[in-house]
C-alpha cells in the first residue's frame, strides 16, 4: 500500500481513492446443481453475488458445411465471492455454469485465474466434461473435486477417474460444499497446485 | 488514519442462511447505458472481472452532478470493489459497467486498478493466498 495524504482523506476516514487490495481469482466450475453457490456461500465473506457474464458457445454443428464452427455469445448467471487475505490482496471466487452439447468459451470469466475447481456431482458425472476439457486447453492448473452430497460419493475416486478420463497429474479430491473447512482445503489444492506450476 | 484498512464493504452482511445468490443482474438496456458501445471492442481485452475500482475525491465531491448508473457507480465506489461487485449490486451488465469505469475513469472520477496478468503466477502472491487459506477456521465464528 501506497498511503496518499490528500486533505481529503486526512478529514474522512471513509475517504475515497484508498489503494485497493490486489484481486486474484479462482474459478468454480461444474455442471448444473452440482454445488458451486454451495462452495461459494461455505467460504465467501459476502454472501454470494450474482452477475451477468458472456460466454461464447461454438455449436458442435456437424450439419454446417463450412465447417467454421458458429459461434454464439450468451449470457450466464455467474455467482461469486470473495476472501480478504489481507488489506493488499484480496481472493476472488467466480463460478460459471457448464453447458452441455457445446464447447464454450469462459475466456471473459477465467482470464488471469490462478486456476480451477471442477465439481463434480458422482451421480452425473458428464456435466463436468466441458470444465476439465476447457481448463486443459487453457493449462489452466485445476483439481476435480467430488462434492459428497449427503457424506458419502457414489463412486470410487479410481472409477471417477477412469470415467473422467482426466490424467493422472489433476489431482481429484472429495469434500463437502457445505463444510467450510472442506472448501478451504479444497481451494487449497487448487493453490498448491499452481504453486508447483508455477516454481517448476 | 484508518483509510485503506477496510477494503471489504461494511454492506458485506451477509444472511448467511441462505445459499441463493442476491442480485442478479437484468440483461437489459445495456445499450441505452453506454449509447450503444461495448466493452472489449477496442483494444485489447477486456477489463478483469476483478479489476478494483474505487470513487476518486472529485468523483464524490460532483456526485450530485453525475447522473444514473455514473452516479450510481461512484456512490458505491467509496468501498474499492470489483467491476463483478458494481454490475451485481447495481444490477447492471458487466459490459456496461466496463464502459461506464472507464468513461469515469477518464473524467477522474473513478480510479480503475486493472491487476497484472503475471499476478497468477507469482510465488510470493500465491504462498500469501495459501497462508490466509490455512488460516480460515474450520467453521465459521459464532457472531455475538
Ligand atoms: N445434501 C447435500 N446437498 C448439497 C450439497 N451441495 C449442494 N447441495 C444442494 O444442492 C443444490 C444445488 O446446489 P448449488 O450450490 O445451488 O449448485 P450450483 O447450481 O452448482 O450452484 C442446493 O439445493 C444445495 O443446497 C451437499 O454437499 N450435500
Ligand atoms: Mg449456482
Amino acid at each position: 500500500m501506497t498511503p496518499t495524504t490528500t486533505a481529503a482523506r486526512d478529514r474522512d476516514p471513509q475517504a475515497p481513492d484508498s489503494r485497493p487490495p490486489l484481486p486474484v481469482k479462482l474459478v468454480i466450475a461444474g455442471g448444473f446443481g452440482v454445488g458451486k453457490t454451495t462452495t461459494v456461500g461455505s467460504i465467501s465473506e459476502i454472501s454470494p453475488l450474482t452477475t451477468e457474464a458472456a460466454i461464447t458457445e461454438v455449436a458442435a454443428g456437424v450439419d454446417d458445411l463450412t465447417h467454421t464452427p458458429r459461434k454464439t455469445t450468451t449470457t450466464v448467471a455467474m455467482d461469486f465471492g470473495c476472501i480478504t487475505i489481507d488489506p493488499t490482496l484480496k481472493l476472488y471466487l467466480f463460478g460459471t455454469p457448464g453447458q452441455e452439447r457445446f464447447g464454450f468459451m469462459w475466456d471473459d470469466i477465467v482470464e488471469g485465474a490462478i486456476g480451477g475447481l471442477v465439481i463434480v456431482d458422482t451421480r452425473r458425472l458428464d456435466d463436468c466434461y466441458a470444465a476439465v476439457d476447457y481448463f486443459e486447453h487453457k493449462r489452466i492448473p485445476f483439481v476435480v473435486a467430488a462434492n459428497a452430497f449427503d457424506g458419502r460419493i457414489e463412486h470410487d475416486l479410481t472409477e471417477v477417474r477412469w470415467a473422467l478420463d482426466i490424467a493422472d497429474q489433476v489431482p481429484l479430491i472429495t469434500f463437502d460444499a457445505r463444510e467450510r473447512g472442506s472448501v478451504r482445503d479444497a481451494l487449497l489444492s487448487v493453490l498448491e497446485l499452481a504453486l508447483r506450476r508455477a516454481e517448476s | 488514519m484508518t483509510a485503506g484498512d477496510g477494503p471489504v464493504g461494511e454492506d458485506a452482511l451477509p444472511d448467511r442462511s441462505s445459499a441463493e445468490p442476491v442480485g442478479r443482474a437484468p440483461a437489459v438496456r445495456p445499450f441505452l447505458v453506454t449509447a450503444g458501445r461495448v466493452a472489449g471492442t477496442g483494444t485489447g481485452p477486456p477489463m478483469p472481472l476483478e479489476t478494483q475500482v474505487v470513487a476518486t475525491a472529485p468523483g464524490i465531491e460532483k456526485l450530485d452532478r453525475l447522473t444514473f448508473e455514473r452516479r450510481d457507480i461512484v456512490a458505491l465506489c467509496r468501498q474499492p470493489q470489483s467491476l463483478a461487485e458494481v454490475a451485481a449490486r447495481l444490477r447492471l451488465h458487466l459490459n456496461v459497467v466496463r464502459v461506464l469505469a472507464q468513461d469515469l475513469e477518464s473524467t477522474g472520477d473513478l480510479a480503475v486498478y486493472v491487476p497484472r496478468p503475471e499476478a497468477a503466477h507469482d510465488l510470493s502472491v500465491l504462498r500469501r493466498v495459501i497462508d490466509g487459506l490455512r488460516a480460515i477456521p474450520d467453521s465459521r465464528e459464532t457472531t455475538p
